[in-house]
């Protein structure tokens, strides 16, 4: 198998503390590949870091044999490295479909143009936005606003809307929080069919219970630090994780 | 080099003007979030009630409808006067506070400058019915006999040094008040995060009262003191506040002592420029009064931009709601009922009321390039009317060297659009409130240097714009005996409805998903893989085009043209009534260039239904109208319009499939 995503020493400083301390992480094509850790503990600023949405102040990004850690947040995208947020961020002023397909469309200036013309013609993407409203089960919904779904839809919108791109790799920031156990089960089984559309997924949460369920392997972080790594199994029986937890206090 | 020196100091006053209105504008940024457009209006309107006391006794009421003034004796001394004006101040300041920007509290920040370009019409207007048009000499407040400073042996009028001294209390005492007081930590708190102020104890909404009424004082106080040095009328004022503002950035909207020494240098620069400039090696290319305008804003603009971010921070607080951008449906059948309406009213109004419904009709395109670049992008740009007055300037000067038609206009579009490509880097780094503020700065340093410029415009300082004409058709506006031809009606109508068609086709498409996505969240747009600078490139690109072409009609409909035409108050105007009309909509566009100031509405009103003129009721009318819209109705005429329809058609809709 060959490695999609690494870090080597990656390191993120805030004003003299270290939100992401030497981060080596290895996701392998085609795997499911959890990372977890307690509140606090620097998993949205490593996903911002990944993705370009803060600078490193050291280590290196490399993403399909390509070293990306000065290539800008947007072609990091297009290169099939994709995200989702904690906080949804979706388009509010775009209809469900409009939001996987402006995130899915790599519009040139051409385009522009082509638009004043022919502004109705078929996105080269509809496929792609039909298939990922199906996944989540939302193509009924596919003509309303976001501001006119449940949080538990709006969640899902912006999973369909990075799953649309057909990226090589998703980054899942927290997709469960909020969820009850049983739609975080539920979600688990949809997130895990995104491998048959060979589609590798990174998945952070601090629900121990989901990534445990449903990841190959495990990532923890603590205090912005690797401190361990191994199938969910080797993850459960840990004695450093489970000192992160208990200490952390959020024991699940 | 006293003589250096003397200039130096005689900028003081002006320095003063800025200082105070910078002041101010911090105060009330600080308050409520407002980039405070209207506080030159503000201060001006103290200073009018301040200067009718003194020289005819009379206290002049605001409101229309009641008694205009109470006459309370032959004219006042100075304290009496002074008091009444300062009390004038504490209740605009409130009125501003709580009829105003209370209501706008959490609305988005292109509300908020609607609103506040509302209040300067509204005082503009309201000065222009009470206090008239002429200029006033206010007579001295402070000493102003010569002096003569030791040391430097340097003769001027001391009330340039008195000015100062105020200028520098006043900084001093409101950087104390912030810095040591826990009504100015509170406000501090509360302009980053309110729970902040009601920890500490504070209402939120009362601190933005009492800033404001801070903010309307020092304004009031500053325009008393120094209008005797500058001169009263309905227009300097206004203008003042655009150093001040630029001053107030500087600061960060933050900080009193940068805004207000800024403010002071600034007068002295403007001041030494006017000397330098009769030096034998000063550039004759450059007139110096682009100089004093032009120069601080490159370096604002500068400082800001290596002050931005490419990317928005984690939680960055959003800019509210905005309007919607409902998708234009129908786009062929409305414009088959619409172009013959229009044709028809081309055709059948009379001469004057046909001059009016030509500057609608251009005002219309230029309006088009709003919606597209701060409706659709979500990027508030106060230069479109340079970007207008930039093709205007250049379809003039491609005319008189024997451009033929489609190709003047065309290309002087392409030359609005490099004007539109530069606009667009500083929004690269620079977002929301600031953005707006730089696009103005920049605007004017374009309209000094180059509008203003005789050697660009000629020693006339206005451009004739020879009229179109294509294969023989005579496309002229006017052809003594006729004038406002309908041929040149139908020409303007043509370029219009293609315009139209062509920016709601671009928001069905995919470019206008790739806008909407980048207005509604830079950092999800960029996660989404747009590339956010080539967007706003994009979008920049198109609108200044867009522009470019209202500003080469504008100018036909004028026939000649100068800097006046395309000022930034032009700018400001063109966006509030865009966003009267419905600034996320192209038919918002329409309705905002019917209703524009010298447009068809008013001229149909004039006509038709009112006999004695509304004309000096338009300012006030158009003021009032914004702020309430900016309120009341933030989608705009055709946003809530449509809105409504479209929801009951989708009820029924639904209805009807249930049974």
């Amino acid at each position: 198998m060959t490695s999609l995503l690494e870090t080597r020493g990656l390191r993120v400083t805030f004003g003299g503390l270290h939100a992401n301390d030497d981060v080596d992480l290895t996701v392998e094509e085609g795997r499911f590949v959890g990372l977890i850790g307690p509140n606090g503990a620097g998993k949205t600023t490593f996903i911002d870091a990944i993705t370009g949405f803060v600078p490193l102040s050291g280590g290196t990004v490399t993403f399909a044999g390509d070293d990306i850690t000065d290539v800008p947040a947007h072609q990091r995208a297009t290169r099939g490295l994709v995200r989702t947020f904690q906080s949804l961020e979706l388009f509010e002023d775009l209809s469900v479909r409009e939001n996987l397909l402006a995130a899915s469309e790599r519009a040139t200036w051409r385009d522009a143009l082509a638009d004043v013309f022919r502004p109705n013609r078929r996105s080269p993407v509809a496929e792609d936005v039909n298939w990922a409203l199906d996944l989540v089960e939302l193509t009924d919904a596919a003509d309303r606003l976001p501001s006119d779904l449940s949080h538990g839809q709006r969640k899902l919108v912006s999973i369909a809307r990075a799953a649309a791109a057909r990226p090589r790799l998703i980054l899942l920031d927290e997709p469960a929080a909020g969820l009850d156990s049983g739609e975080s089960r539920q979600l688990g089984v949809e997130l895990r069919s995104l491998l048959d559309e060979s589609v590798t997924v990174l998945l952070i949460d601090h629900d121990m219970d989901l990534v445990l369920g449903v990841c190959d392997e495990v990532y923890v972080l603590d205090f912005g630090r690797i401190i361990a790594h191994g199938t969910p199994e080797e993850i459960r029986r840990d004695p450093a994780v489970v000192a992160a937890y208990l200490g952390a206090g959020s024991g699940s | 080099m006293d003589v250096y020196l003397q200039f130096l100091l005689l900028g003081l006053g002006a320095g003063a003007i800025y200082c105070g209105l910078s002041l101010g504008i911090v105060l009330a940024y600080q308050g409520s979030g407002v980039i405070n457009f209207a506080h030159g209006a503000l201060a001006m309107y103290v200073t009018y009630v301040y200067d009718e006391l003194r020289d005819e006794g009379d206290y002049v009421f605001p409101v229309i409808g009641l008694p205009d003034r109470l006459d309370l004796g032959e004219s006042l001394s100075f304290w009496p006067a002074f008091t009444l004006a300062m009390a004038t101040a504490v209740l605009l300041g409130l009125a501003a506070h709580f009829l105003v920007f209370a209501p706008l509290r959490r609305a988005p920040l292109l509300a908020k400058v609607v609103a506040a370009v509302g209040l300067m019409l509204t005082l503009q207007g309201l000065v222009f019915l009470r206090f008239g048009v002429d200029n006033r000499t206010v007579s001295a407040v402070l000493p102003n006999e010569q002096a003569t400073l030791p040391i430097v042996d340097v003769t001027m009028p001391r009330d340039r040094l008195w000015l100062a001294l105020v200028a520098l209390l006043v900084t001093s005492a409101l950087w104390s008040l912030y810095r040591f007081t826990r009504f100015g930590l509170a406000t501090k708190a509360a302009a980053s995060e309110e729970k902040g102020a009601v920890l500490l104890g504070f209402s939120p909404a009362r601190l933005a009262a009492v800033n404001w009424v801070l903010a309307t004082v020092v304004a009031g106080l500053f325009g008393i003191l120094a209008s005797p040095i500058s001169g009263l009328n309905n227009a300097n004022f206004v203008l003042f506040v655009v150093p001040a503002l630029a001053c107030a950035l500087l600061g960060k909207l933050r900080s009193f002592v940068l805004a207000g020494t800024a403010a002071l240098f600034l007068g002295m620069f403007e001041s030494v420029i006017s000397k330098l400039s009769t030096w034998t090696v000063y550039p004759d290319w450059l007139p110096f009064q682009a100089a004093q305008k032009g120069l601080p804003f490159l370096v604002i603009i500068v400082f800001l931009f290596i002050g931005g971010r490419s990317l928005p921070e984690r939680g960055t607080i959003g800019d509210g709601d905005q309007a919607r951008a409902l998708l234009p449906r129908r786009v062929g059948p409305t414009a088959l009922v619409v172009v013959p309406l229009a044709m028809a009213a081309i055709v059948l109004s009379p001469g004057t009321l046909r001059l009016s419904l030509y500057v609608s009709l251009a005002s219309a395109i230029v309006l088009l390039s709003v919606v597209l670049l701060t409706g659709f992008v979500g990027q508030v740009s106060l230069a479109q009317a340079v970007f207008a007055g930039a093709a205007g300037f250049g379809t003039g000067k491609l005319a008189e060297g024997d451009v033929p038609f489609p190709f003047s206009p065309l290309l002087g579009a392409v030359a609005a659009t490099v004007v539109g490509l530069l606009l667009a880097l500083p929004a690269l780094r620079i977002r929301g409130a600031q953005l707006a503020v730089v696009t103005m700065a920049a605007g004017i340093a374009i309209e000094e240097f180059v509008f203003k410029n005789t050697s660009f415009t000629g020693e006339s300082a206005t451009q004739t714009v020879p009229p179109p004409a294509v294969f023989g058709l005579d496309l002229a506006p006017n052809r003594s005996p006729d004038f406002n031809r309908w041929e040149f009606g139908f020409l303007l109508l043509a370029v219009l409805t293609l315009l139209t068609i062509a920016v709601a086709n671009l928001r069905r498409g995919a470019t206008g998903r790739r806008f909407l996505a980048l207005r509604s969240n830079e950092r999800a747009a960029a996660a989404g893989g747009i590339d956010l600078t080539r967007t706003k490139l994009l979008a920049f690109g198109l609108s200044s085009f867009v522009a470019g072409l209202g500003g080469a009609m504008l100018a036909y409909v004028q026939g000649s043209i100068s800097s006046i035409s395309f000022s930034v108050f032009v700018s400001l105007t063109l966006l509030a009534f865009a966003y009267l009309g419905g600034i996320a909509s192209v038919s918002g566009a329409i309705v905002g260039a019917m209703l524009i100031p010298g447009g068809y509405a008013f001229a149909l009103l004039d006509e038709y239904a009112l006999n004695d003129g509304v004309g000096e009721y338009g300012t006030l009318i158009g003021g009032l109208a914004l702020i309430i819209t900016a309120i009341a109705n933030p989608e705009g005429i055709v946003g809530q319009t449509l809105g409504s329809i479209r929801a009951r058609r989708d009820e029924t809709v639904m209805a009807g499939s249930d049974t």
